[in-house]
């Protein structure tokens, strides 16, 4: 899912300044599971907050990207001057677009989409570049987890399983290497995979897609 | 196909070829260039600029080519991929056919951790191997990557490198059929040291045929000094250096004889490995003195015509 | 939600279903008046069953699963010796209906109790000038002092229940006398007050004692033994060990027991056998008396058959023998302890039946005998057990005469019992060893009639409540608050919560061990917890710092013995410092604390896992919070007591709070 991590106190003390009456606004959804931004989040950066003389409200929604969760808190966002937001950065979007004279500001940083190894340790899995090749890669993505996102890797700079980077970051060339020939599946490591088409990712700008079967035609 | 280039010509008639290189300055005098250039022209079949290397921004590859060409110097720009999209690339080959040169290196690059500029943004828009497929169609199509045509002509021998020691080693093989299968003709490995793992490597090579489809060069870098050594074991990223050759340099009472010892003893080993079809002479620092003492002592000198 | 008729397994076990994990909690956290508040709930004769109780609760504590089960008897006795609990106003009687009790046994005061507390004047006639039952007459006074009898039954009568001694059913007054004098029911808990005979060759003559009037003889008329005799008493059971144990301190050369069952088969408890064989006295087991051969009239050998077998294909008592495998065991005094009667016989007289094999005819439903209003209980009914067991089927025929009076129908529901730990969940508990019930040495008891059991000392007495595991009343999850983070399943040292289909969590009550750290943990409050005193811990953070101090400290209940009487006014103590929150630190802070402080053990001294560890973790994160919000540094601290030290912790308060500034 979406990971992400609280900014350091300093810097939303730096961001809540100007303001007297915050509403701090939980996500249980991603933010939630990734202890991020869940009803205990919430309460613990309200109670440092309140040490600094600050009035506050706290609230949790089931998720801070969909309207009909975020109406819940529509009362509290009108009666306070702004959304401290502990969602990830599509909910703090989204809470800007629905509440436009309500500044919303970011409790927390969206790190990226990945899951948890262990309890308090996450790791990235996944870009959505919107064109997912992993069928060709042993079920592991290079372009999330190769640090030059190569197509063809590994580089010359593998060295014993790890990207020449860090040693604590595997060469998942490497891992695709051992799966592919896990399961027998070699050969595709001969074929050329050819230039992206970076247009299902960014190069087209920002994106969005329509489900043509979800839409009903109004006669 | 005619030969395109003088390295093209070499290799293509059998010699053994010699290649060396480059690094440009972290400024603005071309003279540093072509001071070196001038010195090791005549040891040297072609010499590359250097591409940026370890992400550290120097004066650019195809500038440096350039001026080399100005006087009278074989080239071979590097080109690599972490620091510029499709477009930038292929306006650059462009633009260095149109100043004359034909040798390209096609490379990953280095991950701009390593350099001076670690924050920044990393393109890798096409990877080395997608760079190589992509000058091929250049030149056999004449054709830009979108399928629009390009006019005039498209002289170019494309080359790639290879690093024999990385991981996985059952793999590299693999991985350079895949670049001459895309169009590398050329190839320049990193620095040799254990030779025993390089013959095995150049057995897969073989195995597969692909001695006969491209020109290896076995990468040849001499050390100059005992922390030299250690540096390269140590943060330089694809390059094995063996332990051995450290503890050589330490023990060694005047370490530049040593150094250029050591890579006397590489190449004279490498020559005696079936595919391999020259070396690639790497004098990081030390070029102007180390390059025309290695050819001469192994008997390469003089190159031919 | 767990269903209230599921009780831990020794609440379960225990015939009244006694709060056991209750009054454990209460006594390892040291509070000694709640816990003798607690067991007064259920059960009217506390001194009684906290001195020889048989304790089924401990067969069934699930604490036997990884290591021993808690000494539950003793640690009780330490609460009722210990504390006081608050006084029971004598209840007013509600109803004008009389119940009379027939039998002042642990069954017949039970049931007088229970009538009482319902509202209803109770008289109880006993026909013996004491008391008690079996417990003032047949059990020694070395294991039950006569003090704790007298005890329980004063708080009996001070609840206005009338016992009436000397007062015979039958003899002194007839079931229509009673009806005139206003007493609508009447229950019989007439107990097994006769021993029985062999009826072997040999049997009548001096010599030949039985064990019930044997007991009662020296229990209560300071009967002892000619000296040098050596005794041979007949049995298998806690009555025959009674019986041998007090003919050992009346005054026997010997005691030797001789019994049908195996070894494998003696229903004595093996703590009284074990006990007597400290002693000296010797069991004979799988021998089967034959005939007591005399000389000069006088007892001198004992004749036995080999047993084949005690009980037939169908678990019926038959017992078989070797009848060409005999042996001879000298002596001078034989006890029969084969068995209790009932005392019957006179009933039908008083128009009360039985049944065609001579017993009380009873409806196990409605406790009614044949007659009408006339209800029975105990061991008159039952058969020979435990006192904690007559006195449940006192309870229940206490609610039977209940309903039959106001013409209501009468459902009794038993509860059942949690299953056991799963293994996993053993594996991971931390072992912990039980601490032994200390006696009097077996040379020092069998000389005097003193009693055997020494009890433990408050300390050692809390120290061992703290084994208990608090089944089933720790975390319980609010499935509608839970996201299906996972982290409960990833913090518990004991692997309680599990992931079932369709992503569903599930934190098994019934296996968690309470320690609360997934409480503490859980984004979403979607945990609730049962044991009291942790839900509540915001409104006491309130409460104590409502008095504007500066520091606030939180200590672990656990260690309030070892306090022993350091002043903790204003302290808050939490059942594990596992359960402190980072929330709670920092309300505490908010509300004005300059320093918070968590006093606890050592992790090898705490019985949860990994506690102490979340305990320093929460306390370094709030600190960095505080840090980072420019409120000062290492503002929270966390300190880890040795047992020895507790005593000293306002001067160690003080000592940290200074190497703070």
């Amino acid at each position: 899912m979406i990971k992400a991590r609280q900014k350091p106190m300093k810097d939303i003390a730096r961001m809540v300044a100007p303001f007297s009456r915050i509403l701090v606004l939980g996500c249980n959804t991603c933010t939630g599971i990734c202890l991020a931004g869940g009803e205990k989040e919430v309460a613990i950066l309200a109670s440092t907050l309140r040490m600094q003389k600050k009035e506050l409200g706290e609230f949790v929604v089931k998720r801070q990207c969909e309207k009909e969760f975020v109406e819940e808190a529509r009362d509290l966002i009108q009666s306070h001057d702004v959304v401290l937001s502990l969602a990830c950065g599509v909910g703090m979007n989204f809470v800007s677009e629905m509440f436009p004279e309500k500044p919303v500001l970011p409790g927390n940083d969206t790190m990226f989409l990945g899951l948890p190894k262990e309890l308090g340790v996450f790791a990235e899995r996944c870009v959505a570049c919107g064109d997912c090749i992993i069928h060709l890669t042993g079920g592991l993505c290079p372009i999330a987890r190769c640090a030059k996102h190569l197509f063809n890797g590994p580089c010359g700079g593998s060295s014993q399983g790890r990207c020449e980077i860090s040693p604590d970051v595997p060469c998942i060339w490497q891992l695709i290497y051992e799966r592919l020939a896990r399961l027998g599946q070699l050969a595709s490591l001969e074929e050329l995979i050819p230039v992206r088409d970076w247009k299902s990712n960014d190069a087209l700008g920002p994106r969005s897609f329509v489900r043509e079967d979800l839409q009903v035609k109004e006669t | 196909m005619e030969p395109v280039s003088r390295l093209q010509k070499v290799l293509e008639a059998g010699h053994f070829a010699v290649t060396s290189e480059v690094g440009p300055p972290k400024g603005t005098d071309p003279g540093v260039v072509t001071r070196k250039g001038i010195r090791l022209k005549d040891y040297c079949d072609a010499i590359n600029v250097t591409d940026n290397q370890t992400a550290i921004v120097r004066l650019s590859s195809l500038a440096g080519c350039a001026v080399l060409r100005q006087v009278g110097v074989e080239t071979v720009m590097q080109i690599v991929c972490r620091d510029r999209n499709r477009i930038a690339i292929q306006s650059d080959v462009l633009g260095a056919i149109a100043l004359g040169i034909r040798n390209f290196l096609c490379l990953s690059g280095d991950h701009q951790k390593f350099g001076n500029h670690p924050t920044a943004k990393n393109v890798f828009d096409l990877d080395s191997v997608q760079l190589i497929a992509a000058l091929k169609k250049m030149r056999d199509e004449k054709k830009f990557i979108c399928g629009e045509d390009i006019s005039g002509e498209v002289p170019i021998y494309i080359g790639a490198a290879e690093n024999p020691y990385a991981d996985p080693f059952e793999f590299r093989a693999v991985r350079l059929a895949k670049k001459v299968k895309a169009g590398a003709q050329f190839i320049q490995t990193q620095a040799i040291y254990d030779i025993a793992k390089f013959a095995r490597f150049m057995e897969m090579v073989r195995e597969r045929g692909l001695d006969k489809e491209a020109h290896i060069l076995a990468g040849i870098i001499p050390i100059r000094s005992a922390g030299m050594a250690r540096y390269m074991q140590t943060s330089v990223p694809g390059v094995h250096v063996p332990q051995e050759i450290v503890d050589r340099m330490k023990a060694a009472t005047t370490a530049k004889e040593e150094g250029i010892k050591i890579a006397l003893e590489a190449i004279e080993q490498v020559r005696q490995i079936p595919g391999v079809r020259g070396i690639h002479i790497m004098a990081v620092g030390w070029e102007e003195e180390a390059v025309p003492a290695l050819v001469e002592k192994a008997g390469l000198y003089p190159r031919p015509g | 939600m767990m269903n209230p008729m599921v009780q831990p397994p020794c609440q379960n076990a225990c015939p009244i279903h006694q709060d056991a994990r209750g009054y454990l909690a209460a006594i390892a956290t040291g509070d000694f008046n709640r816990a003798a508040q607690i067991v007064l709930e259920t059960n009217p004769l506390p001194f009684i069953c906290a001195t020889i109780c048989s304790h089924p609760c401990e067969e069934k504590c699930r604490r036997g699963q990884p290591d021993k089960p808690l000494s539950i008897r003793a640690v009780k006795r330490v609460a009722m010796e210990q504390g006081t609990p608050a006084p029971v106003p004598a209840p007013t009687p509600s109803h004008s209906e009389k119940v009379a009790v027939i039998g002042s046994g642990p069954a017949g005061l039970t049931a007088g109790h229970d009538l009482a507390r319902l509202g209803y004047r109770v008289t109880i006639f006993e026909r013996e000038a004491m008391p008690g039952g079996a417990m003032a007459h047949f059990v020694p006074i070395y294991r039950l002092p006569r003090e704790m009898v007298a005890k329980d039954i004063e708080a009996i009568q001070a609840l206005g229940v009338d016992i009436r001694t000397k007062k015979a059913l039958g003899r002194d007054m007839t079931l229509a006398q009673l009806k005139r004098r206003g007493f609508k029911a009447v229950l019989l808990s007439l107990g097994l007050p006769l021993s029985r005979k062999l009826r072997i060759p040999g049997e009548e003559g001096e010599g030949v004692l039985l064990a019930l009037p044997f007991l009662r003889a020296v229990n209560l008329e300071g009967y002892r033994l000619p000296p040098g005799k050596r005794v041979i008493v007949i049995g298998g059971g806690n009555v025959a060990i009674d019986a041998a144990r007090t003919a050992l301190r009346a005054g026997a050369k010997t005691v030797l027991m001789v019994c049908l069952e195996s070894a494998q088969e003696i229903p004595a408890s093996p703590w009284e056998i074990a006990e007597a064989r400290e002693e000296g006295i010797e069991i004979s087991c799988s021998w089967g008396p034959k005939q007591i051969v005399r000389h000069d009239g006088k007892v001198a050998v004992m004749e036995c058959m080999a047993v084949k077998s005690v009980f037939d294909e169908k678990g019926r008592f038959n017992p078989s023998f070797h009848e060409d495998r005999c042996t001879q065991m000298e002596g001078d005094i034989i006890i029969l302890a084969i068995g209790q009667a009932a005392d019957i016989a006179e009933l039908p007289e008083l128009g009360i039946p039985l049944d065609e094999r001579g017993r009380l005819g009873f409806d196990p439903q409605t406790m009614a005998t044949g007659k009408q209003g006339v209800f029975a209980c105990g061991e008159v009914i039952l058969g020979p057990g435990s006192a904690v067991r007559a006195m449940a089927s006192g309870r229940r025929a206490a609610l039977a005469v209940d309903a039959y009076l106001r013409s209501e129908k009468f459902t009794f529901q038993e509860p059942s019992a949690l299953g056991t730990l799963a293994p996993e969940v053993v594996e991971d508990i931390k072992r912990i060893e039980r601490q032994p019930v200390p006696l009097l040495e077996a040379a020092q008891r069998v000389t005097s009639f003193e009693e055997v059991d020494l009890g433990y000392d408050p300390q050692v007495g809390a120290r061992e409540a703290r084994r208990c595991l608090n089944c089933g009343n720790g975390a319980e999850l609010l499935e509608e608050k839970c996201i299906a983070c996972l982290t409960c399943v990833r913090v518990c040292p004991y692997g309680v919560p599990v992931v079932r289909a369709a992503g569903k969590v599930d934190i098994r009550v019934d296996q968690c061990q309470a320690c609360g750290i997934c409480v503490s943990e859980c984004p979403a409050g979607a945990i609730s917890f049962r044991m009291p005193g942790v839900l509540d811990i915001p409104q006491r953070i309130g409460a104590a710092m409502a008095s504007g101090k500066r520091e606030l400290v939180f200590f672990c209940a656990y260690d309030t013995i070892s306090l022993q009487g350091a002043d903790t006014s204003g302290m808050i103590p939490v059942p594990c410092l596992g359960k402190i929150d980072v929330r709670h630190l920092l309300r505490a802070v908010e509300l004005g604390a300059e320093r918070v402080v968590l006093v606890g053990c050592a992790d090898p001294d705490c019985p949860y896992q990994r506690t102490l560890r979340w305990a320093q973790c929460r306390v370094d994160t709030a600190n960095r919070l505080l840090q980072a919000a420019g409120l000062g540094e290492g503002r929270v601290k966390l300190l880890q007591l040795a047992p020895q030290e507790f005593a000293r912790l306002p001067e160690l308060l003080s000592a940290s709070a200074k190497e703070a500034r």
